[in-house]
């Protein structure tokens, strides 16, 4: 059956699609970030908006008014690093998710499948329950997550290659293995600090937020999230080889054991930086990948830009849904993503008859 | 170019599966290597395509010992098919053909035309054009072993190794992809279970048993009815049909 009426959901898009779509893509990725700043709870005007921003960018002295002043600082301040913000970690966790999936051979894999989550969430919990780590400043919570993060993934990684090399599903296991003591202990912290204010507090942080978007933060994350990126884009031809296994990697020429070091460390700095930002966002780096997959196969060379843009436009979208949803208060845009994004997901996945890739029949 | 293997040895846990075995493949020869299940075929064949190192023993490929030279270099003179190709993520049947063009890229280089001219060649060797654009995972066993074929041709090597290539085929396309291999005047190893394909296209045969080669010779050396016997433990009768080719029927 599938042979005869599923013929033409079996070919795969080629490459002027391709250039259409990347193009369809980036287009809208430019107009979600001009768009996007125009939404929110203080009533400014489109004029205002985009007077400020281009005054800000160009430094035009007739503007030079719209340069101070609490319109100013809502647009600039607040909104704009805000959506710049989503943008990278819309994109992060796209790309990192792909690569999860090639690296461990699994459809099922996340950008946080190697333990980081539940890392970034002891470490946020060990931060607000037990005050570790304050001398950090402000955002000690966020420095803790990242440090979190980037030791358990580190460790996951570790424990993989011992005895022998890593593999696909050594590393899975050892990353269920670090994601079950990471989340212990974070239980074990909220139950005996006993602190109802700090266990909403980590349940909140744990939901993912944008609100703390700062320049500052946006000057780091955003060179490692779109260098990492165009790493990830110029590796296409490892990732597609990982996905055949390492016995037929080695046949065509390309040992992939070093390889597939290089992309866990890099995504785990991807990730960390992105949980430092903006706490934990479930589903994108999941979901992203699919839907790309079901309209331009597996390739890497399509997959990495395309989940990069529809990433970054999809997180900016959802935040700016979050800002408005509710009136007068914020929904965390982790929630939103998953409510609005998985029914999505289920009927494109219904519709077009996506197996994961040979899984069903 | 020529594959020589040399005392090789290699053991999982406590149980040795090759016990020294010493193979030479010469230049353009196609050599089958028979045996029953467990003999060590595939591991001697994995050995030689670097799936395996062996605990001892030396391989060349050409004038070069295997462990001197890098996967990549390895990749460009030895390609294989082998016995089974499962992926759980789409490909086109293109991009998997165009897999086989790996060896010869640097880490940036780009797929250039050349390449796509190649792959398109492959396919229509192994009669697969028509598939070009379908998804690599929703095609039989038998096509997709065909669409494997064709990107181990597309990676241009001068040695060619087939891991029970026929396993998924029906006889015609058993009998279509030896026929192709034959065809390419590269060198050929390959693991084969059934005896009169072995016969029928193999220009000498190595007969494993137990880890060690247990004959070797030109298929009418060794293709005996004792030699069945003492390998398979079945009766065998070997008959020539009206054009002279050999064919081994079991009693």
């Amino acid at each position: 059956m599938r042979r005869g009426i599923g013929n033409n959901r079996n070919k795969v898009l080629g490459s002027a699609a391709f250039a259409t779509a990347f193009t369809v893509l980036l287009v809208l990725l430019v107009f979600s970030v001009l768009a996007s700043i125009t939404f929110g709870n203080a009533d400014i005007s489109l004029k205002d908006v985009y007077s400020v921003v281009a005054y800000e960018l160009f430094h035009a002295d007739s503007l030079s008014d719209c340069g101070q002043g609490a319109v100013h600082d809502v647009v600039w301040l607040i909104r704009f690093p805000r959506v710049i913000l989503a943008l990278c970690v819309g994109m992060g966790l796209s790309v990192c998710g792909v690569v999860m999936q090639a690296i461990v051979k699994n459809p099922l894999a996340d950008p946080y499948i190697l333990g980081i989550s539940s890392g970034a969430s002891l470490g946020a919990t060990l931060a607000i329950m037990l005050g570790v780590g304050t001398f950090f400043g402000s955002n000690f919570v966020g420095v803790m997550a990242f440090i979190g993060a980037l030791l358990t993934s580190f460790s996951v990684i570790g424990i993989a290659n011992m005895g022998g090399r890593a593999n696909a599903g050594k590393l899975i296991l050892a990353g269920m293995a670090v994601n079950a003591v990471c989340s212990a202990f974070s239980s074990f912290a909220i139950y005996i600090a006993n602190d109802n204010n700090g266990a909403a507090e980590v349940a909140r942080w744990t939901m993912g937020n944008l609100s703390a978007a700062s320049w500052e933060d946006n000057r780091v994350i955003l060179p490692v999230i779109v260098g990492g990126t165009l790493v990830f884009w110029t590796q296409f031809r490892n990732l597609n080889l990982m996905l055949l296994g390492d016995e037929t990697s080695v046949t065509l020429g390309t040992d992939l054991h070093k390889a597939r070091l290089a992309y866990l460390i890099l995504s785990s700095v991807m990730i960390g930086f992105a949980v430092y930002c903006a706490g934990m966002i479930g589903f994108v780096g999941l979901v992203i990948p699919h839907v790309v997959r079901m309209f331009f196969g597996t390739d890497h060379k399509r997959l990495i830009p395309l989940c990069a843009l529809l990433g970054a436009s999809f997180l900016i979208w959802a935040d700016v849904l979050s800002r408005i949803i509710l009136k007068n208060a914020e929904m965390p845009v982790g929630i939103l993503v998953s409510m609005i994004g998985a029914p999505c997901f289920i009927y494109l996945m219904v519709r077009r008859r996506y197996g994961f890739g040979g899984a069903g029949e | 170019m020529n594959i020589k293997t040399d005392n090789v040895r290699i053991s999982f846990g406590s149980a040795e599966i090759l016990k020294g075995i010493g193979v030479e493949i010469h230049d353009r020869e196609f050599v089958g290597i028979i045996g029953p299940n467990g003999s060590g075929k595939s591991t001697l064949l994995k050995c030689i395509y670097r799936v395996l190192k062996p605990d001892s023993g030396c391989i060349w490929l050409g004038s070069e010992e295997l462990k001197h030279l890098p996967v990549r270099e390895s990749a460009r003179r030895l390609a294989v098919v082998a016995q089974h190709n499962y992926y759980n993520f789409e490909f086109s049947v293109r991009e998997v053909v165009l897999m086989g063009r790996a060896p010869h890229k640097k880490a940036l280089e780009r797929d250039n035309a050349e390449d796509y001219r190649i792959v398109q060649e492959c396919l229509e060797t192994v009669e697969m054009v028509d598939f070009a654009d379908r998804s690599f995972s929703t095609l039989s066993g038998g096509e997709q072993q065909r669409v494997i074929l064709a990107r181990a041709l597309a990676q241009k090597t001068p040695c060619l190794v087939l891991d029970e290539p026929t396993n998924h085929l029906d006889i015609t396309h058993q009998l279509q992809l030896m026929k192709i291999v034959r065809t390419l005047g590269v060198t050929v190893v390959s693991a084969i279970h059934d005896l009169n394909i072995a016969a029928a296209f193999c220009d000498r045969i190595y007969v494993m048993k137990d880890g060690r080669i247990a004959g070797a010779g030109t298929p009418e050396e060794v293709l005996t009815p004792e030699l069945i016997r003492r390998i398979y433990q079945v009766e065998a009768e070997v008959v020539r049909d009206s054009r002279g080719n050999m064919h081994i029927l079991f009693l």
